[in-house]
């Protein structure tokens, strides 16, 4: 990075189904409350960032960079992004080269999606907008689909079985469990992922990230300082459709993404404790983990299926927060959240590297961000 | 995304599809989105001879767990994708797998025995289509020899299967010969046939049985095996008057450069008869088709010759 950037507040609603929140309530909690916990004030903000992908299908709300930027006394400059369910990283990689550049010495970002006003038909339309509308589109397939193809050539190619992936559900369960923000706080059992209704064979509907609404704010400085420094901030592209990659069980943008961070930040995989990776279907949690290099091709599923330990690194914790899966997925405001996750994890760890991996469709976009804990003893 | 603008830019391009492939993975969505039928459908990621990759519907729904169909090899075939809100029906390219298709085709009982016949004048392009329809779809086709009493002739590749005059009188007193016809000419005694084992044999292999045929083969076929056992295809030269037509056909023809002068004078008035019999005879055929790309044209019948499969 060219300059220090630090993360100096955040705040984030629970996500969830919520009835009686909207859109623009929902960002509104989330932005007050980081502003609460920031050692600065509203008037300081000159600039902010939103990142959403449906405002206009689902709520009629498009302008949303100026909407947020009502929220705070002055209006100060707003610009809205969107590249799927990676807005929000995107928003955040956004603000780096903005305050990099010195042209804001403090942004505020606020990913919102409020996802749950309109039927399941019309959710999976609108998010298979992320996808190819002349290639993967007209076949009828949907998200979970995609990933229903990507599952079965992986279990095509490394003799994934179906029980070991029931595995990744039940462990972001778990942890979502003792998560307060998490939209499901209850565990699951593995036989309980496979008995659930299929929705693209081989992907049970407990395989798949759900439908939510929520907010996350985040709040990054040049000018104030905290013990939280972005480390690294990396933006990588692949193809949008799945027919024009090589692969199918890999995703090249994850490894582009993932190897240019290590290199901005300075570090090995072996400094970072943990992560918080886009686990929107159980298969992608596999290939995210051998992507980003915490496992060799083929045994990415091993960090649900054995305890966690590993030659290769020394990360002591994986989508604690119940990652996509079970903390739940309001797609704009996911990326925002993983930082934040992250921010919490390095402290009450006293770790000093943790990474963000977020993607949009499938991996056509990823950003991938490591956060640091300037105060934490480095991992030698 | 599914407004009729963008379906009629989208069927432009569909032609692309059609080609064979092989299964790179499949799923089966439980519950398609708007506006496809609200019944399973299974999705395939193919790789296409030309070496691209699409994503296409498969023609039957199979339930969870047909992980061992990766690999397999899919032939593709014209389905009703769903119906518009304004009532459009939409097309599209689906994929069958080929093995349950050659499966079926050994199995004598259920092969829907049919011949592919190309009827068309001379120098329409009936024997460069089917050498194109065997060489792409030689799993699938095979083209029936056909007898001649007529001698070899420079430029014949293959296709014929000479025979005496003595000799193709005897096939024929024996009922041996599924159709015949004499070809009436001044300078010549020309007769053309098939052979009715031939054409049995073809079947067993569990192929379909192209033909070259004029109009008295084509009547003979239909009398022989049934007007229901031929996928009959009419060929015509472009053109939009029988004048340019057959223009078009002598230009062919002397390209070609097989024939004499007067053979080829005696070719274009047997063209004005089958011309002709394009309209007097329109229910001998199932579709008639002009020939101005042969590319194109192979395709077309190749696609015909699957759907109705």
């Amino acid at each position: 990075m060219q300059r220090d950037i630090f993360l100096i507040g955040s705040g984030q609603t629970r996500f969830g189904e919520w009835w009686d929140k909207s859109l623009r309530s929902l960002a509104e909690e989330a932005v007050n409350i980081a502003l609460k916990n920031a050692p600065c004030t509203a008037l300081d903000i000159d600039m902010v960032i939103v990142a959403n992908m449906l405002g206009e299908v689902i709520n009629n709300q498009a302008h949303l960079g100026a909407l947020v930027s009502n929220f705070l006394p002055h209006t100060p400059p707003a610009l809205r992004v969107e590249a799927a369910c990676a807005s929000g990283s995107i928003a955040i990689h956004t603000a780096c080269a903005l305050l990099e550049s010195g042209r804001a010495d403090t942004i505020l970002i606020v990913g919102a999606e409020k996802m749950t006003d309109i039927n399941a038909e019309i959710i999976s339309q609108a998010l298979m907008s992320a996808a190819d509308s002349e290639q993967d589109q007209p076949c009828g397939l949907t998200f979970p689909g995609i990933f229903g193809l990507i599952a079965k050539r992986y279990m095509h190619e490394y003799g994934l079985t179906r029980k070991e992936l029931n595995a990744v559900s039940f462990m972001h369960h778990h942890y979502s469990a003792k998560n307060p923000h998490a939209q499901f706080q209850n565990a699951i059992s593995p036989e309980e992922v496979e008995k659930s209704p299929l929705i693209a064979d081989p992907l049970h509907m407990l395989d798949c990230s759900p439908v939510s609404d929520g907010a996350a704010a985040c709040i990054l400085s040049t000018k104030k300082k905290s013990s939280y420094r972005i480390a690294a901030s990396k933006l990588a592209n692949d193809t949008v459709s799945i027919t024009d990659r090589v692969s199918l069980t890999s995703f090249s943008a994850t490894q582009k993404a993932a190897k240019n961070a290590y290199e901005e930040a300075g570090i090995t995989i072996k400094n970072i404790s943990c992560i918080e990776h886009h686990d929107c279907f159980s298969i992608a949690a596999i290939i995210n983990l051998e992507d980003l290099g915490f496992a060799e091709k083929g045994k990415g599923i091993e960090w649900y299926t054995k305890p966690i330990t590993s030659s290769l690194s020394s990360v002591t914790s994986i989508n604690a927060s119940g990652g996509l899966k079970a903390c739940g997925h309001p797609v704009g405001a996911t990326g925002v959240k993983q930082l934040i996750e992250i921010g919490k994890q390095l402290e009450s760890t006293n770790t000093r590297y943790g990474l963000a991996h977020n993607f949009g469709g499938a991996c056509a976009t990823c950003c991938v961000h490591i956060l640091e804990n300037i105060s934490a003893p480095s991992i030698t | 995304m599914f407004s009729p603008p963008s379906i009629h830019r989208a069927i432009k391009t569909r032609n692309r599809k059609l080609q064979s492939g092989t299964i790179i993975s499949i799923t089966t969505i439980a519950h398609p989105p708007h506006p496809f039928p609200k019944k399973p459908r299974t999705i395939a990621l193919i790789e296409l001879e030309d070496g691209s990759r699409v994503l296409g519907q498969l023609a039957t729904c199979y339930p969870a767990g047909h992980c061992l169909f990766i690999g397999y090899r899919v032939l593709p075939r014209m389905i009703l994708s769903h119906v518009t809100p304004q009532g459009l029906r939409v097309y599209e390219i689906a994929y069958e797998l080929a093995v349950e298709k050659h499966a079926e085709t050994f199995d004598e009982s259920v092969f829907p025995r049919y011949i592919l016949a190309i009827t068309g004048p001379s120098g329409v392009g009936k024997s460069t289509v089917s050498t194109l329809l065997e060489k792409v779809c030689s799993r699938s086709m095979q083209r029936v020899p056909i007898l001649t009493t007529r001698e070899p002739k420079h430029g014949d590749d293959g296709e014929y299967y000479y025979v005496s005059n003595k000799e193709f009188m005897l096939l024929g007193k024996q009922g041996k010969l599924a159709t015949c016809a004499k070809i009436l000419s001044k300078n010549e005694d020309r007769h053309y046939g098939y052979r009715r084992s031939d054409i049995e044999a073809i079947w067993k292999n569990g192929r379909i049985p192209v033909v070259v045929t004029e109009m008295h083969l084509l009547e003979g076929l239909a009398k022989s095996f049934g007007r229901r056992a031929i996928l009959s295809f009419g060929l015509l030269p472009p053109g939009k008057s029988r004048r340019a037509m057959l223009s078009n056909l002598l230009f062919r023809l002397r390209k070609r450069g097989r024939e004499t002068d007067i053979q080829i004078h005696e070719r274009l008035k047997n063209a004005v008869k089958e011309l002709k019999f394009f309209k007097e005879r329109a229910e001998l055929f199932d579709h008639i088709l002009v020939n101005e790309d042969i590319d194109i044209l192979h395709k077309k019948i190749a696609f015909f010759a699957r759907r109705n499969a």
